[in-house]
């Protein structure tokens, strides 16, 4: 060794690995325009499909007349229904277990419904081909009020469903009823609440909002007449589910579907689904034999592909009169639109809801949740969030702020409280969960300490009392939100989408000069994938990031995976890179303890490479163990150095976080100021800093969003009011606060890497931290709870119904 | 979408019936109006165009006249659909009332619903938009009636 020998610090440096904050990779091509998105592809002789959509939310269809639109110059193809009954695809079965209309088959049943799809040579002749498409429609009472699906008189939506008392997940009670879930101990939370001390009761709304991505939902479809094969192009959040949905409904066999998700501008669960552009497109491609893009606009995304939320929830907690909490008590009404086409795990209608007694030890719970079906667009998607885990923490942090307004005490003491104990992990929890491991004591404190809170309370209540004197028109709510997430779907054990488990895989190959490429079934949508999972590899095996390539999206050369969305890409497949490293690894063992003439158990791994425990300088490189995996491998030993592995998680993680909201509310105009806003992730193991600290700004953006008055909203007629950014509130810099990250570090303990994943935790705490925040603010006015979301309007009109403006 | 308000009008109440019975006369003071054709008694069809902010459509559907009560009363009624843009329907309770022999005041209350791309994208400016036309219609309405007053 001499001076230019690196250092062990230089040499782990130099691998850009676990913990270090990597630039990402992708953003060279995205910074500078050279992103490759479906709207893109651009193949030779390509057509365009765009939809005739209703403008009724409950209608039949008389008649379809295509025959002007046919003579527009440029319209090749109008198909309806009827063009799709000939190949038995004017149905497609959901991921719900209902069933879906690709085109209106004699009944509209929400505004925008896909009616037709006219087929062009360009968009703008499809535009012209729409217009003079004339549909005949007798227009029916619409369903907008979920409250209202029930009753005796409710007009029936679902003719195709006539005489069916029950549907994929039970009975059904009436025909908007799709299903009934519950869970937990009925009897043991009954009796709870009958010796409660005190108790509170809210119905609380999390409203219907959208994902909205920037991009919206679109696809190429290609089909190849010769060879009988069909290339999908597409903004697909998981592509293998695609090819196995198109295989199973259109009857092709499954290794003539190529499915290609290339750069995706944005998912947050909008692009999970299977939606009717897709299959109209393939449908049209295989009819023309020509290429087929359909490419969504914004007021198509934002009113006919998956929504999100629209949970109705009547949340109960009893509690002893010093705030220890005895029991939980919810009732879920779930407004799932015209079809049940809810993106969640087969065999969880109300997706994982049942995480809603939230971080508190609640001795007992039950929860029943009735999803019903409205004349309102179908989805129910995991909106940056895992599967209904932002509704359950909006319900329980907005009870438990209740419970902590009607007991006098202060809502961070009251959380204090009734935490689960560090000691008490694993947890099992009495809606049936196991938590893996959290300590929220150490996270509250911290987010106490660092923030000011009491000092912050002290202000407060100085304002307070200020604005009883008439000396100020401003309000200040302090809204605390402490969330425990279940990420990471899913085990087999209780995880499948139409019966295939939620595992999720990694294939990696090393080239003989030390670099390599990983392979995976999951896919970025932004979220730098090809930055964390290289340094995932780095860190096991000794290989510098930047010589790792990492490719998804292509269903042709990744393993089958499950895909990207409810946060479950790190817990995943993120323990699929770990162990298919570790196979790359042992390999390269027996490899360096062949060339180094010793024993595999005389190796030790020491950053880099393998090294003779006691000869210091003994030392083989993992760059050379590659060159010598292809030419000179111990006898008997195959060459190559490649590995895969499908990960089925034991268990869930528990991702977990402190956040505190400082607000400013003007009673006068209902404008509010967010001061500060302060989140503490604990993700367990941390990949990349900087990615973790972009993922919680990014989350927390859109949960500003939503909770200042991001919301889909329908006319009591069924108009959609909402369907432009004009009026669907999307935060540019101009709106967004600054924001505070912080963080612990509790690992996952059956996790490889101990890493829990933190896409959506900033979504699922902020909304409650905002929600609560001005809660908090009108409180003293004599409010117990304010539904979202808290535009100005509301805020003005919240103060007006309370009296503090004339 | 609901609005009322009323018009005074240089004429009689005789004259002021006979013009809203006058097809001409609606034809004239219907803002975008197109065509208007009687197709059966107290039951027309218009073309219309209708312009709410970034949308603009020709509308055709049908006018009924109901509730007759002649020299008082009656509720114009209508629907029509303008294709990829939406559909309108609603109707308006129209009442006259002498303010003297030669000065009639109008009164009107409107009751009207809009759907499809028109709801959407106009829901915040249709109300101004429908007061506007409402207007409008009554202002060009009572001009015209005036001047046959006159000329009369």
């Amino acid at each position: 060794m001499n001076d230019l020998t690196p250092t062990r610090e230089q040499r782990s440096a130099a691998l850009e690995g676990m913990g270090c904050k990597r630039k990402r990779v992708e953003d060279i091509r995205f910074t500078q325009g050279k992103g490759n998105y479906v709207d893109d592809v651009k193949l030779p002789g390509m057509l365009h499909g765009d939809f005739v959509r209703s403008p009724h939310p409950h209608a039949r269809v008389k008649k379809i007349d295509d025959s002007e639109a046919l003579k527009v110059p440029g319209v090749l193809a109008v198909i309806t229904a009827e063009t799709l009954k000939t190949v038995n695809l004017a149905w497609m079965p959901t991921l719900a277990g209902d069933v879906q209309m690709v085109l209106a088959d004699g009944k509209v049943l929400f505004q925008n419904q896909e009616v037709a799809f006219v087929v062009a040579t360009d968009r703008y002749a499809a535009d012209d081909g729409i217009n003079k498409v004339i549909v005949e429609y007798e227009p029916l009472p619409p369903l907008v009020d979920p409250f209202k699906s029930m009753d005796k008189d409710a007009p029936v939506l679902r003719e195709d469903l006539a005489g069916k008392t029950s549907g994929a997940h039970g009975p059904r009670k009436h025909h908007n009823h799709i299903f009934e879930w519950s869970v937990g101990d009925k009897e043991l939370t009954d009796a709870a609440f009958k010796k409660a001390e005190v108790t509170i009761k809210e119905m609380i709304s999390y409203h219907r909002t959208h994902p909205s991505p920037l991009e919206t939902c679109q696809c190429v479809c290609s089909f190849d007449k010769i060879k009988g094969e069909l290339t999908i192009y597409g903004t697909f959040q998981a592509p293998h589910v695609i090819r196995t949905v198109v295989s199973l409904i259109a009857k092709l066999p499954e290794q003539k579907i190529h499915v290609i998700a290339p750069d995706i501008g944005g998912g947050f669960g909008n692009k999970v689904g299977a939606y009717p552009g897709y299959i109209c497109a393939a449908v049209a491609s295989i009819v023309t034999g020509k290429p087929v893009k359909w490419v969504e606009d914004r007021i198509e995304n934002l009113t006919a592909t998956s929504f999100a939320r629209d949970y109705h929830m009547t949340t109960e907690i009893a509690a002893s009169k010093d705030g220890k909490v005895t029991g939980l008590r919810v009732h879920v009404l779930a407004d799932h639109g015209a079809f049940d086409a809810c993106a969640d795990p087969s065999k969880w209608p109300a997706g994982f809801f049942n995480i809603v007694t939230g971080s508190y030890d609640f001795p007992t719970a039950h929860l029943a949740v009735d999803g019903v079906y409205t004349n309102k667009a179908p989805g129910g998607v995991a909106y940056r969030c895992s599967f209904r885990v932002t509704e359950a923490a909006y319900c329980i942090e907005r009870a438990m702020d209740i419970l902590a307004q009607k007991l006098n005490m202060d809502p961070a003491e009251l959380r204090l409280k009734n935490f689960i104990k560090p000691e008490q992990f694993p947890y099992h929890s009495a809606l049936g969960w196991e938590y893996d491991s959290g300590d929220y004591h150490t996270a509250m404190r911290k987010m106490m300490e660092t923030t000011g809170y009491a000092a912050l309370r002290k202000e407060q209540a100085e304002k307070r009392a200020a604005f009883k004197r008439g000396e100020t028109r401003e309000i200040m709510g302090l809204g605390v939100s402490f969330f425990t997430e279940i990420v990471g779907a899913g085990p087999s054990k209780n995880c499948d989408i139409l019966g295939i488990a939620m595992f999720d895989s990694c294939e990696i190959r090393m080239h003989p000069t030390g670099a390599g490429i990983a392979r995976m079934g999951t896919k970025s949508q932004g979220q730098g994938h090809e930055t964390t999972w290289a340094q995932i590899i780095a860190t096991e095996i000794g290989i510098p990031a930047d010589n790792i390539m990492v490719e998804e999206g292509n269903t042709d050369t990744a393993p089958y995976g499950l895909g990207t969305y409810g946060s479950r890409s790190t817990p995943v497949a993120g323990a699929a890179i770990a162990m298919a490293a570790r196979k790359i690894k042992a390999k390269a063992q027996m490899i360096a303890a062949y060339k180094l003439e010793v024993h595999e158990d005389d190796l030790e791994f020491d950053i880099d490479g393998f090294r003779v425990k006691g000869l210091p300088e003994k030392f083989m490189s993992m760059k050379d163990i590659c060159w010598a995996a292809y030419n000179s491998v111990p006898p008997g030993m195959e060459p190559g150095l490649e590995a895969v592995s499908y990960y089925d998680p034991p268990n869930m993680t528990y991702p977990f976080g402190a956040y505190l909201c400082v607000m400013d509310i003007d009673v006068d105009t209902g404008v509010y100021k967010v001061r500060r806003f302060y989140a503490l992730d604990d993700c367990g193991t941390r990949i990349n800093p900087m990615i973790i600290e972009g993922q919680v700004h990014g989350g927390l953006t859109e949960a500003f969003a939503i909770a200042m008055g991001q919301e889909i909203r329908y006319d009591d007629t069924g108009n959609v009011v909402t369907g432009s950014f004009m009026d669907f509130f999307m935060p540019t810099a101009v709106e967004t606060p600054h924001w505070e990250t912080d963080f612990t570090v509790t690992p996952s303990p059956h996790h490889p890497i101990g890493a829990k994943g933190v896409g959506e935790s900033p979504n699922v705490g902020g909304v409650p931290a905002f929600s609560n925040a001005v809660n908090d603010a009108f409180s003293f006015l004599g409010s117990t709870h304010i539904q979202m979301p808290h535009d100005f309007w509301r805020n003005w009109r919240a103060a007006k119904d309370l009296g503090a403006v004339a | 979408m609901q609005m009322n308000d009323s018009q005074r009008i240089p004429a009689s109440r005789e004259e002021v019936w006979a013009a809203l019975n006058d097809p001409a006369v609606l034809k004239q003071c219907i803002p975008g109006c197109q065509s208007l054709e009687v197709t059966a008694p107290n039951e027309m069809t218009a073309t219309v165009i209708f312009k709410v902010g970034p949308v603009k459509a020709t509308f055709s559907g049908k006018v009924i006249l109901s509730d007759l009560d002649p020299p008082n009363s009656y509720r114009i009624s209508g629907e029509g659909s303008g294709g990829v843009a939406g559909f309108a329907k609603g109707g308006a309770l129209v009442r006259l009332e002498s303010e003297s022999a030669d000065v009639t005041v109008l009164h009107y209350d409107v009751d009207a619903q809009i759907g499809g791309k028109l709801a959407q994208l106009g829901a915040r400016l249709i109300n101004s938009t429908a007061t506007k036309l409402a207007g409008e219609f009554f202002k060009s309405f009572a001009g015209v009636v005036s001047a046959k007053a006159e000329a009369g």
